[in-house]
């Protein structure tokens, strides 16, 4: 298990300073959580450490290996795993289907193998472990119904699920409660708890519903205009001065 | 229909297909074989646009690829370039070169995406009439082409000569065309829906719906569109291999329109809008529509004296499948795919 | 020296025309972000139209009804078929000409038959001498209706309230959608426009003087240079268009001159291709950005 470490990450899109000279580290098991403003730079992170945006400079670690050598598949492979802001998933294909994207860096097989039937066997195999992860996240039910049928709380555990069939030992959550009442944070906040304590994932999430963030995180930092404005447990956190003045107002 | 016997309907095509030589005539055949080109090359089109999509106006050119590798392989006339290899190696030979081929322009698709990327792919095209009709010494040039060596396999020839008697029938160069072009369509339908269904189609569909999921997926995006390409260049190229053993000669175009051409690549476009972008199976129906349509014209107006004057069996099938392409996008986007799904649901 | 002059003033005399046929394209792609496949087609009848009535009312009567019937036909496409596709993605609705190409063209090419007749009868084979180099009046009628008609476009672009309310669309069709620009009514302005031009452009391609050949899918196959003219200026910039169509009318010239004529066809293409490669925008176009 691998430290994830950012250390003075500054990312240009031209004019526009998305970040400035932001560090932050995520210890191995841990529930930390990144939050800020609208436009505060948290998904330009996640951008960053998947590699899908080159930072102007700084540094990025997975233990000592540089994140910033590598394409965003190489990323993947090395153990981390990805859920988007906007679900991103094959709307026509199956929960499974979509679910087994994720061992596509665990498997082997181009297009004669598979053509061939060469790798049926391996597949029944993942496919009975991406069975497992579904049923870890409550949606073994529909596992065989394509996804544009289902509603937008299942679609978002199906890409969580997708990002855990990586196996990965850090996971990237890009705002997984967005859209969900408090009846389904409330649960997908007991889910994330559980992927931290039953399968010892390290968990980087962005949040915008403080009450989950709250309750569930080890660590917070806080983003905004791009700069790291504090970095601590939820509580010193919520009583910091400049956290309380940039975001969460007075009433915090 | 119980899923034990959900073989059944693919057997009873499989024997009817086995059986039509000894029925039909030569011409009905050579009809039936001109689909079976069509179907191989639009379940290589499916695949690069319908599975992993990227829009693919090329496939013209990669025929032209092929027909032209197998028979400078195959070949070994005096003036002209030829290796005088087995044909049947030749003809691996040819599919090899046009998946390179196809890998080679790949990287256009990581720079270019969408509709983009088809009109880019017209290029390729352009290229092809050109060296085409410049390199006479491959090609035989556009006025008289160049003869394709007769298939064979392991001494046994595709043409008519030796005897082969089939249940008092005669089987005959055509014949033994029909059963070779059988064997290759089954050969890359069965592969291609394996691909579908397995790792592979999996990331061409991730990197259809997504790239920058895919690659945080673990997909190589770079790498799985050079191979997707490389697939599709590759059935195309075995399309062009089956096309110069069927019209007997190799002759490259002299305009933009012609068997190579820019309509060759909307007629494959348009057999895989009509069977629905993605399924293997739908590819091959609007293969038959397609390039069925002209065919079976031709020999009824032969045998009925339709079409005298203008409308032609080819401008007839033209006008369907453009406005079959003009129904499809407006009513069902998912073609004939997604029609035989409804019906499935209604039925359940 | 004569020579490489002619060759320039040709190129530039059919740039002009490639540049009117960009432009259509381009502001149809602008408005819509539909790459419009149908545009070779609608040249073709424009064409027809003018063929089949300059006996009877004269060439001028002909043209006028030619240019207009076009401008009609795009526009009808545009709102009896464009508009009512459900699942109106641009490009699902770029496959849709598609179809539509095919239809029109067979139909024509049918019509047309053996005959590949010439129709710009007013300024076909007129060439004027002007000291050693041979100046074609198609060509420089071309340039100046060309100049015209894109000065005219320009003005209205920047001045007119059609020109705001394109521009606004083109920018970003919610938000225009949100201050009341009626996006049908932009959209439907903007194919007849292309039509209007592609009817116009056919008078000029259609001669001996710029392609040899008279009216027949060879027109349509000229046509197709909208495509590379309009790509290698940028797709979404009418400033590009022009340069574009320029640029293909130059290499085509220099290409069929220097190398040959089989070569030109695939030199505008492969000039496309480079710059696809190089600046996937055109070099006046703007790049696209995804939110991941």
């Amino acid at each position: 298990m691998s430290e994830l470490v950012l250390e003075n990450v500054t990312l240009r899109f031209g004019g526009l300073l998305a970040l400035d000279n932001v560090s932050f580290s995520v210890a191995p098991g841990s529930l930390h959580a990144l939050i800020g403003p609208n436009g505060a730079g948290k998904s330009s992170c996640f951008n960053v450490i998947s590699g899908l945006y080159r930072p102007t400079s700084g540094a990025v670690r997975l233990g000592d290996k540089n994140l910033l050598q590598l394409r965003p598949h190489q990323v993947a492979r090395l153990g981390i795993g990805r859920a988007f802001q906007n679900t991103a998933l094959s709307q026509h294909s199956t929960v499974l289907d979509n679910v087994l994207l994720g061992r596509h860096a665990l498997t082997k097989g181009g297009f004669i193998a598979c053509g061939l039937r060469l790798t049926r066997r391996e597949e029944q195999r993942h496919a009975t472990r991406a069975k497992e992860i579904c049923d870890f996240l409550g949606i073994t039910a529909m596992v065989d119904q394509p996804l544009g049928a289902l509603p937008y709380g299942v679609a978002k555990r199906v890409d969580i699920a997708r990002a855990l069939a990586v196996e990965p030992s850090l996971l990237l959550l890009d705002e997984p409660a967005a859209g969900m009442n408090t009846e389904e944070t409330a649960d997908l906040a007991g889910t994330i708890g559980q992927i931290r304590t039953d399968l010892g994932i390290a968990i980087l999430l962005v949040e915008h519903d403080m009450d989950l963030v709250m309750g569930i995180a080890d660590q917070v930092t806080v983003l905004d205009f791009g700069r790291v404005i504090a970095d601590g447990t939820p509580t010193e956190v919520q009583t910091n001065a400049d956290v309380i003045k940039a975001y969460l107002g007075v009433s915090a | 229909m119980s899923r034990r016997l959900s073989w059944l309907p693919w057997l009873v095509i499989v024997l009817v297909a086995l059986a039509l030589p000894l029925y039909l005539d030569a011409q009905w055949l050579k009809a039936g074989q001109y689909m079976m080109i069509g179907a191989v090359g639009a379940i290589g089109l499916t695949l690069l646009s319908g599975q992993a999509g990227q829009l693919s106006l090329a496939h013209g050119f990669f025929l032209l690829v092929g027909a032209t590798s197998y028979t400078v392989l195959s070949g070994d006339e005096e003036g002209l370039v030829g290796l005088g290899l087995d044909p049947l190696l030749s003809l691996v030979g040819a599919v090899a070169i046009s998946a390179l081929a196809g890998m080679a322009f790949a990287p256009v698709a990581g720079r270019v995406r969408g509709i983009y990327l088809g009109v880019a792919s017209l290029s390729l095209v352009f290229l092809g009439l050109y060296l085409g009709q410049e390199a006479e010494t491959l090609t035989g040039g556009t006025s008289t082409g160049r003869a394709p060596a007769t298939f064979e396999l392991f001494g046994f020839p595709f043409s008519n000569e030796g005897e082969l008697v089939i249940a008092g029938v005669p089987i005959r160069g055509t014949e033994r065309l029909w059963y070779l072009f059988l064997a290759l369509l089954a050969l890359s339908y069965w592969l291609a829906r394996g691909a579908v269904r397995s790792r592979v189609g999996r990331s061409w569909r991730a990197v259809r719906d997504n790239e920058a999921a895919a690659a945080a997926m673990g997909v190589d995006v770079r790498r799985t569109k050079a191979s997707v390409f490389a697939v599709s260049s590759g059935y195309a190229g075995l399309a062009g291999v089956m096309i110069v053993l069927w019209f007997d000669i190799l002759k490259p175009d002299e305009s933009e329109y012609g068997t190579y051409g820019i309509n060759t690549s909307i007629a494959f476009l348009a057999m895989v809008i009509i069977g629905g972008l993605g399924s293997v199976t739908g590819a091959v129906i609007g293969a038959l529509v397609v390039f069925g349509l002209p065919q079976v014209l031709t020999l009824y107006s032969t045998n009925l004296g339709w079409f005298t004057g203008s409308v032609t069996p080819v401008l007839v099938s033209s006008f369907v499948y453009g406005a079959a392409i003009v129904l499809v996008v407006l009513f069902e986007p998912g073609g004939l795919a997604a029609i035989g799904r409804r019906i499935r649901e209604l039925r359940s | 020296m004569t020579t490489f002059l002619q060759l320039m003033l040709n190129g530039l005399g059919k740039g002009a025309v490639f540049a009117l046929l960009a432009l259509g394209f381009v502001v149809i792609f602008k408005a819509t972000e539909v790459v419009n496949f149908a545009h070779g087609s609608i040249v073709l009848f424009g064409g027809y139209i003018v063929l089949v009535t300059k006996d009877t009312i004269g060439w001028a009567g002909g043209a006028f009804l030619g240019i207009l019937t076009a401008g009609v036909l795009a526009l009808a496409v545009e709102r009896l078929l464009l508009a009512r596709s459900r699942h109106a993605d641009p490009f699902s609705l770029a496959l849709l000409t598609i179809g539509i190409d095919v239809i029109i063209t067979e139909e024509i090419v049918r019509r047309l038959g053996v005959t590949v007749p010439f129709i710009g009868d007013a300024w076909d084979a007129k060439p004027i001498q002007l000291g050693g180099v041979t100046l074609f009046r198609t060509h420089l009628v071309a340039l100046l209706v060309a100049t015209v008609l894109i000065t005219a476009f320009f003005f209205a672009l920047r001045y007119t309230n059609w020109g705001i309310a394109m521009r606004a669309q083109a920018e970003n069709r919610e938000a225009a959608a949100l201050v009341g620009i009626r996006s049908s009514r932009v959209t439907a302005t903007v194919w007849l426009m292309a039509g209007l031009l592609a009817g116009i452009a056919v008078l000029f391609i259609a001669t001996q003087d710029f392609s040899g050949a008279g009216l027949s899918r060879g027109t349509h196959s000229i046509a197709l240079a909208a495509f590379p003219a309009a790509i290698i200026g940028g797709l979404d910039s009418t400033v590009g268009a022009i340069v574009g169509g320029i640029t293909v009318g130059l290499v085509d010239a220099l290409s069929t001159h220097y190398i040959s004529f089989a070569f030109a066809k695939s030199a505008i293409f492969l000039v496309m291709l480079v710059v696809l490669i190089a600046r996937p925008a055109g070099l006046f176009g703007t790049r696209e950005t995804t939110r991941v």
